[in-house]
């Protein structure tokens, strides 16, 4: 549905991205990870058709992004990263203008408004100047405007940025439901944040994409996968906790005296085990969790790797 | 061209929610009756048209234009708003004539409202109507022109003291540009010196003196507007690629 072959983008002598190629279907989401943020920013960029690439292809349900532009752009809702504003526009006028920009008039386009209003919760600012809204409200305005016409292809660029945390409780949810209508692609710094909804990862670095790997497959490369989290209010006898079958390490939480993490080998379970040691040694413990793996570690890990 | 209606209309409304186009159109209005009244004095000559209204237009232009110009891109002057606005399905051609039509209806609008003084012009005596539509023809199309102009620059500049000042001095260079001839008549060629007065656009204003408006003069206000448009969409497109 989408294909992108050997993207290369070049601002000046500087290659921005180098080489690029990877396809989506529909209902994947992607993830787009790494820490050049000018080139992730670029990609979307360039999926959106606000940019032309140096070299290589876009296509999007068929139509070339730089041949049949206009079409390409009908098909792709896009949440820029850059806050909106308006000297005068009021948040309905605004997606009123985007609604018949995008070609919807009558009864589909004030259903669609009412859908997309609903689906972001954002009739509390309708009538809020969009200069007068905080960086949160601009985002889910940002996030309706994009999804507004029902595109095939919807690109967010740091979507939860200056959202509060129960706003980031509904943002997974209307992800959730979105994937199931189009595909996504999610551009973000918190890595971790979209390991819930994210089906696919795609790591950029050094301009060029070095891995497009399953999420979980990703997770799996963090020395913390498999790992487990303890926190007790008496100080743990830690050799204990090294000498298990399958530990590679154990971290000390500097800010949470009395937090630690066990590190498992490769391939190995530590869980039951450090279960078993809790009940014998009869530990008093407040919290225990398996971890996933640290996205943010791998990225950051294949970011540092990748050549220059 | 499907959107170009919904650019201009958002376009009028962005003029309409801003007090300086309004403060603008009422110090345009107010210069030209005034100058008018008192410069050259109407009701004294008995005229069949409104000539004296008309004349200082191309200088009063020099004020409206440029700020009519620095709205244009008004409400792209949010960084998120003009990235937004480029990933929409608009093309450049349709984004650069919607913008430009709202600027001109606007400066129509305030032609229009010099309509008291045709009422005023009819009570007063018999004046030739046809003759002043004709004045408002060619000063709507003066206007065009001008404006023309302003939106080129804006494909350039964006801070709106520079579109301001740059609009200005372009066209107070094109409206001297009677003066600089007068200068050289007796250093510059002959044939260079009417190709140079072709060109003034107050110079082809002044030609409708009498109120006859011709083909030539209309074309060449239109060819005016038309090449500076095309000139804007180029640029643009050349900037977004």
């Amino acid at each position: 549905m989408i294909e992108i072959s050997n993207l290369t983008k070049h601002t000046g002598n500087t290659t921005i991205l180098s080489d690029l190629s990877f396809s989506a279907t529909q209902q994947e989401c992607l993830g787009l990870f790494g820490q050049d943020h000018t080139a992730k920013t670029t990609l979307l960029d360039l999926l959106a058709g606000s940019t032309q690439p140096s070299s290589g292809h876009i296509k999007i349900q068929g139509f070339d992004i730089q041949t049949h532009a206009l079409k390409a752009k009908q098909r792709v809702g896009y949440q820029l990263s850059m806050d909106l504003g308006h000297p005068t526009m009021s948040v309905s006028a605004f997606l009123k203008f985007i609604a018949a920009v995008r070609g919807l008039h009558g009864a589909d386009k004030r259903a669609r408004l009412e859908q997309a209003v609903a689906r972001l919760d954002l009739f509390a600012v309708l009538n809020a100047p969009l200069d007068a809204l905080s960086i949160g409200w601009k985002r889910k305005v940002a996030i309706a405007q994009a999804i507004l016409h029902s595109p095939a292809l919807l690109l967010l660029d740091e979507p939860t940025e200056g959202l509060a945390p129960d706003q980031k409780h509904s943002f997974r949810g209307l992800i959730q439901s979105l994937t199931q209508e189009m595909t996504v692609i999610i551009a973000s710094r918190h890595c971790d944040e979209l390991s819930e909804f994210c089906t696919r990862a795609l790591v950029i670095a050094g301009g060029r994409l070095v891995a497009d790997t399953p999420l979980p497959d990703l997770q799996r490369d963090s020395r913390h996968f498999q790992a487990v989290t303890l926190a007790a209010d008496t100080p743990l006898d830690l050799l204990a906790l090294a000498v298990l079958p399958g530990v590679a390490g154990i971290e000390e939480h500097r800010h949470a005296p009395g937090t630690v993490t066990v590190l498992a080998m490769p391939g190995h379970t530590i869980y039951p085990h450090i279960n078993t040691l809790i009940a014998s040694r009869r530990w008093k413990i407040n919290s225990l969790s398996l971890e996933p793996g640290r996205l943010n570690d791998v990225v950051h890990h294949l970011s540092q790797e990748a050549p220059r | 061209m499907k959107l170009l209606p919904i650019i201009l209309r958002r376009q009028l409304a962005s003029y309409a929610c801003t007090p300086s186009t309004y403060l603008h159109i009422a110090v345009f209005l107010i210069l030209s009756v005034t100058l008018g009244r008192y410069v050259s004095p109407w009701p004294e000559q008995n005229s069949s048209d409104l000539q004296v209204f008309f004349q200082f237009h191309p200088w009063l232009y020099l004020l409206l234009t440029p700020a009519l110009a620095t709205q244009l891109w008004a409400d792209e002057s949010s960084a998120g708003f003009l990235g937004l606005m480029k990933t929409m399905p608009i093309t450049t051609y349709e984004w650069v004539i919607g913008k430009f039509l709202a600027a001109w209806l606007v400066a129509g609008t305030a032609l229009l409202l010099m309509f008291p003084l045709v009422i005023i012009a009819n009570y007063l005596g018999k004046p030739d109507n046809s003759v002043i539509a004709s004045q408002w023809v060619v000063s709507w199309l003066l206007a065009g022109s001008y404006l023309s102009v302003g939106c080129f620059i804006c494909a350039f500049v964006r801070q709106r003291t520079v579109v301001f000042g740059l609009t200005l001095g372009l066209l107070l260079t094109a409206s001297g540009l009677s003066a600089i001839l007068d200068a050289l008549e007796h250093q510059a060629p002959i044939a260079l010196i009417d190709s140079l007065a072709a060109l003034s656009p107050t110079l082809r204003f002044s030609n409708i003196d009498d109120g006859k408006l011709t083909l030539r003069d209309t074309l060449y206000f239109i060819s005016m507007i038309l090449a500076f448009l095309t000139a804007t969409t180029v640029t643009l497109n050349y900037k977004h690629s």
